[in-house]
């Protein structure tokens, strides 16, 4: 007797569930179909199976299928452009299908994929502080992009939804097709016009930035009283244009900083609507029954998406993976950002190539990326891109289908996390760095390099605070930049000791908060006190400091009651005596150590370890000794090697290389 | 130049590298850096002995109080904010280790921003300008904000140069790459292919950069004898994408070589010497060559050293050029510029 099909496909971790008995990891490689000739597609397809991902995916890109103003073409015209007949063939292939149907989705198109008459029309343009379109420069072609606030473009999305919807809502897995992932918009953000005072000032904007003054104090009365103005009514409580507009050389007082925090959260809240907006939009369209997801692009922590907030419509957030072995510790951070906040890393673009605009990245870069992800905690990843196109280099196929040598390291990696079903594995940290948001809210507020925003900064292999002020502005210390260096410098000192953490974002659920044992939470002179709330909710055991809060989000006095104790985390002496105290406070493991600057991450299953790497992030070859606890032997998932020791595995390491070795541990 | 359809397809991670990397010398030093010591404060590279490196980037407000100072290589600098920017430039460069400073007075960059969109405001939605036309925008956007003090540069590299007008970037344009042709670079080392490119312009605009996956399709596979396969990459380009205006066929080692020198008449004696074929080789070219080579002959018989060489090597091309002095005269008159000297100047930057 056949079963019923199921209801809906679910998300399980890293795992997709498809009926009762069946699961797939998170993993796809990305094809264009439009970009290919449709004769080429079989052989794309069963060169990207043989790769070992169980998934295609491809963005369905509005611009390509909407030409001229209501002239759709979905295969009709042009056969490039026949999105059903590219997933029919990937379903032959015995491929499930990952969408990504925008609205926006860059992926290197002109206008980033959105129709031309789109991005021209005035009233779908995001607008600047002077009412200007906001132009990003961006090859081939300089434009003005969307505002997430224009109702105008809304309801062009919705349209759009509806017209690929006829073409997906068939195909999904609940309803018999091969369809089992979706994606809403793309990389969200403002079009990499991220500075804090860019936009958008458009008049659907305003709308909302009134009424988010509202839902934040409560009435025109609180909100003039918060920003120390004299608003007679709501139509005079304009954005700010700049940090302390009008303040000349003096500090700014409550009222203005409170404008700011107001101004930095609404653009984090807009963003957030927007998604929420998208999905709806999508499920009116009949794309519903799979799961949701959505990625940050590089730069999320100077960017204004706020990703739990954002998970909060879609069923996962993830980031995307662009990036030299050079910054290692970009890859890690991101990464044990997103291990921490969402509970399953994702990379829905792991880079296999760049886009030729930027510095170029070799194959090694892209595979140490990749297995530096791993080893922090990504647990899926999609292929971005797995076959090649236009604007693109280094795909692991090339556009008629043939395997290039790259694709050799790319099948024995996705066959090591089959082997080890690695989706299913878990990388154990006891200990989470909390990242406050009302800090980096603020530290977005001082930056001062205008549209070379804090996110730009942060994605060419800097950091986020790079550009900020850096006077104190009335404080004890400048808190636009010490929250970030003092939370970088107590990961550096947990890693020199061996210990293994995560980041987790202040407003990730409280459960995300309660896996740790131990919270690290900066805290300085004002704070939110709705974050305080939850660290004296939260099971894990608070560290705050340096210093104990004093004043609330509009700077005013607040009664913060202690939460936890307090550390000096600027002072590097007692940060290395406490982690020193919390190993044995907290039986925090260190697992197989290896002498620095050479790092592990050990990953266990429901059996015991499973699977340790082993990282040389220098640009010297090293010899590792990794420090064992009973008799270990590992192969090397990539070379084959076998390595065996009864207290120690010794192995060279070629420079900025990455081993990621099976253990099979003796009983 | 660039235009809206622009393609750019058939690169491997490798073929892309090596491409870039022609153009970029600093490019293998940049991805073999030592990763940052810390998150905390990017410094991208330890102490390198004291010598002077990188950029000073300070962002002033309109009392000239820096509020933000990074230097490129470095990290913050702390010490500066608070301090006046009113000073000597040069100085400050120097007091900091850096090799050029840039002071960008606050809210600069966003009114920035703004002039692009009144620039590009008149543009109709369906106006065939490339990307390079609307980056002309964006320059005298920036050299205006120069001219008001807005953005102050040491060493200032636009002080004598001015922004080119769309005329005279079209004409530049025209020489180098006229309509409905392409143009070929195909290198190889020792004897072995090392990346290609090929380049086609249509209806006024770049439209095609072909890399060698692509070319290969229309070639088979290059090597062997370059110098004389050569006609079998134009003629399959010919087939393919449009008649090629110009070829550039040579050692990989050979092109840096003259890319970076500087040297007068280096690109001429690389030709001489057969390192590099240019096939076919269109009149601007061949003035242009003829110009590298009167100068590296004016440069030898000024300066008598080491150069008898140089002479022998650039003789036939000297020869031929001689009685053109009037068009070589004419092609920098009609460009505006050296093409050689503004090559080797824009390509022989240091480590940072």
């Amino acid at each position: 007797m056949r079963s019923s099909p199921p209801v809906r496909v679910t998300l399980e971790g890293a795992s997709l569930r498809l009926d009762a008995d069946r699961t797939l990891p998170l993993r796809s490689g990305a094809m264009h179909y439009w970009r290919l000739a449709p004769e080429r597609w079989r052989d794309g397809l069963r060169a990207l199976k043989a790769m070992g991902v169980p998934m295609v995916e491809t963005y369905a890109p509005w611009g390509v299928h909407e030409p001229e103003p209501g002239q759709w073409d979905f295969g009709q015209r042009d056969p490039r452009k026949d999105l059903g007949r590219f997933l029919d063939v990937a379903a032959e292939e015995g491929l499930e299908a990952f969408v990504r149907p925008g609205p926006h989705i860059n992926a290197e198109l002109t206008y980033f994929g959105l129709p031309a008459h789109i991005v021209h029309d005035p009233a779908i343009q995001a607008r600047s502080p002077s009412g200007r379109p906001v132009i990003l420069v961006f090859p081939p072609r300089m434009f003005p992009v969307p505002s997430h606030a224009s109702q105008a473009y809304h309801r062009a999305t919705r349209h759009w939804f509806e017209q690929v919807g006829a073409v997906l809502a068939p195909r999904l897995k609940p309803r018999g097709g091969n369809v089992v992932l979706l994606q809403v918009d793309n990389e969200v953000g403002y079009f990499f016009r991220n500075g804090p005072f860019c936009q958008d000032y458009h008049e659907d904007a305003l709308v909302r930035w009134i009424e988010h003054l509202e839902r934040t104090h409560g009435s025109l009365e609180a909100t003039r009283a918060a920003h120390e103005a004299d608003y007679t009514t709501w139509a005079d409580a304009l954005p700010p244009k700049r940090f302390g507009e009008g303040i000349h050389g003096e500090v700014p007082g409550p009222g203005e900083l409170t404008l700011q925090l107001d101004w930095a959260a609404f653009q984090e809240e807009l963003l957030t609507w927007a998604i929420g907006t998208m999905a709806e939009g999508m499920k009116d369209a009949g794309l519903d029954g799979v799961p949701t997801i959505h990625n940050v692009s590089l730069g999320e922590q100077g960017l204004q998406a706020n990703v739990p907030k954002l998970g909060e419509h879609v069923d996962l957030v993830g980031l995307d993976y662009y990036h030299p072995a050079r910054e290692h510790r970009a890859i890690k951070r991101r990464t044990l950002y997103l291990d921490g906040t969402t509970g399953a890393a994702y990379a829905p673009e792991l880079g296999i190539g760049a886009p030729p605009w930027f510095t170029p990245l070799a194959h090694e870069d892209s595979l140490y990326t990749a297995l530096c992800g791993l080893a922090y905690g990504l647990r899926g990843y999609n292929h971005y891109m797995a076959v090649d196109r236009d604007r693109w280099y280094g795909a692991a196929i090339d556009s008629k289908g043939r395997a290039r040598r790259e694709a050799d390291d790319w099948g024995r990696l996705n066959r090591a996390l089959d082997a080890t079903a690695f989706h299913t594995l878990r990388r154990v940290a006891r200990v989470a760095l909390m990242i406050p948001r009302e800090y980096a809210r603020y530290a977005r507020q001082t930056h001062v390099l205008g549209p070379l925003s804090p996110s730009t900064m942060e994605a060419i292999g800097g950091t986020p605070v790079d550009g900020c002020r850096g006077d104190d502005l009335g404080f004890d210390r400048p808190i636009q930049l010490r929250w970030w260096q003092d939370l970088a410098r107590l990961a550096q000192a947990l890693t020199a000791a061996g210990v293994p953490y995560r980041y987790v974002d202040s407003d990730a659920p409280i459960e995300r908060l309660d896996a740790h044992a131990l919270l690290v939470a900066p805290s300085y002179t004002f704070a939110d006190p709705a974050r305080w709330e939850r660290l004296a909710t939260t099971r894990a055991e608070v560290i705050t400091g340096p210093v104990a809060p004093s004043r609330d989000l509009t700077f005013r006095d607040h009664a913060f009651e202690p939460v936890g104790e307090t550390l000096d985390l600027g002072d590097d002496v007692q940060v290395q005596a406490a982690i020193h105290s919390w190993v044995e406070r907290f039986e925090l493991r260190r697992p197989s150590p290896v002498a620095p600057p050479l790092e592990t991450s050990l990953h266990e299953g429901p059996d015991g370890d499973r699977v340790l790497f082993v990282l040389n992030p220098t640009t010297e070859p090293r010899t590792a000794k990794v420090s064992l606890t009973r008799p270990t032997a590992a192969v090397d998932q990539l070379s084959g090697e076998r390595f065996e020791g009864e207290r120690e595995l010794e192995m060279t390491m070629r420079a900025q290389t990455i081993r990621m070795l099976a253990l099979e541990v003796s009983s | 130049m660039i235009g809206p359809d622009l393609r750019v397809e058939g690169f491997d991670a490798e073929s892309w590298t090596h491409l870039v990397g022609i153009f970029m010398p600093n490019l293998e030093d940049r991805l073999s850096r030592e990763p940052p010591s810390s998150d905390a404060d990017v410094s991208l590279d330890p102490d390198d002995g004291g010598r002077a490196r990188g950029t000073l980037i300070l962002v002033d407000d309109a009392e000239r109080r820096i509020l933000m100072a990074r230097h490129s290589m470095e990290g913050t600098l702390p010490g500066l904010v608070g301090e006046s920017s009113a000073r000597d430039l040069r100085d400050l460069t120097a007091a900091q280790g850096a090799r050029r400073v840039v002071v960008i007075r606050e809210g600069a960059l966003d009114g920035l921003a703004d002039a692009l969109a009144d620039g590009l405001a008149h543009e109709p939605p369906s106006a065939r300008s490339g990307y390079v036309t609307q980056w002309l925008v964006l320059l005298r956007a920036v050299r205006q904000m120069v001219e008001h003090g807005e953005l102050r540069v040491w060493p200032n590299p636009l002080a004598s140069v001015p922004v080119p007008s769309n005329r005279m970037v079209q004409r530049t344009f025209d020489q180098v790459l006229p309509d409905d042709r392409a143009l070929v670079v195909a290198l190889f080392d020792r004897d072995e292919p090392y990346t290609s490119l090929v380049v086609r312009r249509r209806h006024g605009l770049i439209d095609l950069v072909a890399g060698p996956d692509l070319i290969t399709t229309w070639t088979g596979p290059l090597g062997g004898d370059w110098r004389r396969d050569h006609r079998i990459l134009n003629r399959a380009v010919e087939r393919h994408v449009a008649p090629v205006h110009l070829g550039l066929f040579a050692e990989v080692d050979a092109v840096r070589e003259a890319l970076r020198s500087g040297e007068p008449g280096e690109w001429a004696r690389q030709v001489t010497v057969r390192d590099m074929v240019i096939d076919p080789m269109p009149r601007s070219v061949k003035v242009a060559l003829g110009a590298d080579a009167i100068r590296g002959l004016s440069h030898i018989t000024s300066d008598l050293l080491g150069g008898f060489d140089l002479v022998r090597a650039a003789g036939p091309v000297l020869d031929r050029v001689r009685s053109r002095w009037t068009e070589i005269r004419s092609l920098s008159e009609e460009l505006g510029f050296d093409p050689f000297i503004v090559l080797a100047a824009l390509l022989r930057r240091d480590d940072d």
